[in-house]
């Protein structure tokens, strides 16, 4: 271990003999250059750290005997550039990490890493991952590479990568078109958001079967194809699009399908089947589009709904279509009336009269009941076994929490029919 | 400088309190948090105990934990001697050597087959 030192210079012959070393650790110094001589007697090196320090540049060949090396870290120095055969000689590479430098462009040296699994680059200057970027690197898991200024990505960056899991883009603003992911069957989320992509490809659910999570918020999307071929989908984001309608086969027979966000788009209309096959959904985010109606078939598992910003849809809800819900905000005060929050209501309303009630006088534990639903007759001086009573069927009928609640500016009837 | 932050910390604390020990650690030590029982209390160490791996950042130096086969680690991913049981192999521990490879049970490493 040479690491936390001030170690400006690495003289060739430092490592000569050391035939056997396979753990090195040089970081935390003061290198400013790779120690590429003294780097070429080292044939049994796994595992190497030569971050923090004040590198800069990696030169064509720098490791070039090191084939047995395995890990690789050059975090936090100034790396600006890297020569086009830099990572030569360095077969057995499974882990690169490049986070926090300066590197201008995409490392394109990594093509002679056929064995990298792991590779980091994220904290980087780095505008654009080009076409066919990891052709030579089939066997990578993962790929950090966020915090960088990406705004063009190839259409073909990030094809033929069989082990890929997570695939996160934002803010490329470049993009205009969904990448292809042919070959890259195992991608379970996918992210790709705050970019200008304005159609979803028809295949694109073939190309990903594992899909869970797919996340595609402020992009512009107008028209959804249908995602029937991404059977394992549990999340899918789609805020922030220009989305007009839903239709009966948009979301067919997605059975694990848990929560969709189209929240801020322009839905106009939903297809009445749209959600009858999603027997997993439990949260539905439709705020700020241009509803007149929800179809309620295949909603009944909701928990959470949200309709704010949707000015046409008035009609009233009624309990029995989402017996579990939890959290529920809707356009108008009138429509949480089914959930008992007027008896809340009236009760509060005798709090309020009460005002002179100093605040020590007033058992917080009181109000909680005051809001169980279906209680309006309730005389607070429930014994305990009513209160244990109480408290049974309150979790039966756990409280909704119903937004905007009515109040004496809210009234529980709708006063325009 | 918060109340409950002292001055006076000791070993290799920047900074201290009463109740968690050190909260920050002096250059190129790495910070530890030790449980004893339901607490955890903060350490510095010059180099992180058995079992876990240290990485250095410009702002702190952290320790974290090698894989549950893994008594030493360079990082989370690559062992460098494993548990009883496993026979290490390029950063990974195996209960069996793979094809070609056989397996040295003093060193408990997998190793080229010598003809």
């Amino acid at each position: 271990r040479l690491d936390a030192n001030l170690i400006s210079v690495v003289p060739e012959k430092s490592f000569e003999g050391l035939l056997s070393l396979r753990h090195l650790w040089l970081d935390d110094n003061a290198l400013t250059e790779i120690p590429v001589q003294a780097l070429n007697h080292l044939p049994a090196l796994q595992a190497m750290t030569l971050a923090l320090n004040q590198i800069w540049h990696i030169p064509d060949f720098a490791f070039q005997n090191l084939s047995s090396l395995v890990v690789l870290h050059l975090h936090n120095n100034r790396i600006q550039s890297l020569g086009a055969n830099g990572f030569d000689g360095l077969h057995n590479l499974e882990t690169l990490d490049l986070n926090y430098n300066e590197l201008l462009e995409f490392p394109g040296a990594i093509k002679t890493l056929g064995r990298l699994q792991e590779l980091g680059f994220h904290s980087n200057n780095i505008k654009a991952i080009p076409e066919n970027a990891f052709v030579g690197n089939p066997l990578l898991q993962t790929i950090h590479f966020y915090d960088n200024p990406i705004q063009f990505v190839g259409q073909s960056a990030f094809q033929y990568l069989p082990k890929l899991h997570t695939l996160s883009l934002n803010g490329a603003t470049d993009i205009r078109e969904f990448p292809d992911l042919k070959g890259t069957t195992s991608l379970e989320v996918l992210t790709l958001t705050h970019a200008g992509i304005l159609l979803l490809p028809r295949g694109m659910c073939q190309q990903l079967p594992s899909l869970r999570v797919l996340e595609l918020s402020h992009n512009q999307i107008e028209d959804l194809p249908s995602f029937h071929w991404c059977q394992r989908l549990e999340e899918l984001g789609l805020q922030h699009n220009r989305i007009h309608e839903i239709r009966a086969d948009t979301f067919v027979q997605l059975i694990a399908l848990r929560s969709i966000d189209l929240s801020w788009n322009s839905i106009r209309f939903i297809h009445p089947e749209a959600f009858v096959t999603l027997h997993s959904l439990t949260k539905l985010d439709l705020t700020d589009n241009q509803l007149v109606t929800l179809p309620l078939d295949g909603l009944g598992g909701l928990t959470h709904l949200k309709l704010q910003g949707n000015p046409a849809v008035s009609e009233p809800l009624t309990k029995e279509s989402f017996p579990k819900m939890r959290v529920l905000e809707v356009p108008y005060a009138y429509q949480c009336c089914a959930y008992g929050s007027c008896s809340s209501f009236f009760k509060m309303s005798s709090q309020w009269e009460a005002e002179d009630m100093s605040p020590e006088e007033e058992d917080p534990h009181k109000r909680t009941m005051e809001l169980f639903p279906g209680h309006a007759d309730n005389q607070y001086d429930l014994d305990t076994d009513d209160l244990q009573l109480d408290l049974e069927e309150s979790k039966l009928h756990p409280t909704v929490q119903c937004t905007p609640s009515p109040g004496p500016f809210k009234p529980c009837d709708n006063l325009f029919e | 400088v918060h109340p409950n932050v002292s001055q006076g910390c000791q070993g290799g604390c920047a900074t201290c309190s009463d109740y968690n020990g050190c909260l920050s650690c002096k250059p190129r030590l790495f910070f530890v948090l030790e449980r004893t029982g339901m607490k955890q209390i903060g350490v510095c160490l010059s180099s992180c105990p058995s079992g876990y791996y240290g990485t250095r950042y410009p702002d702190i130096n952290k320790c974290a934990k090698c894989k549950a086969d893994c008594d030493t680690c360079f990082t989370r991913n690559f062992c460098t001697k494993c548990k009883s049981g496993f026979y290490l192999y390029s950063g990974k521990c195996l209960e069996k050597c793979p094809d070609g490879l056989e397996a040295n049970n003093h060193t408990m490493e997998c190793t080229s087959i010598v003809h």
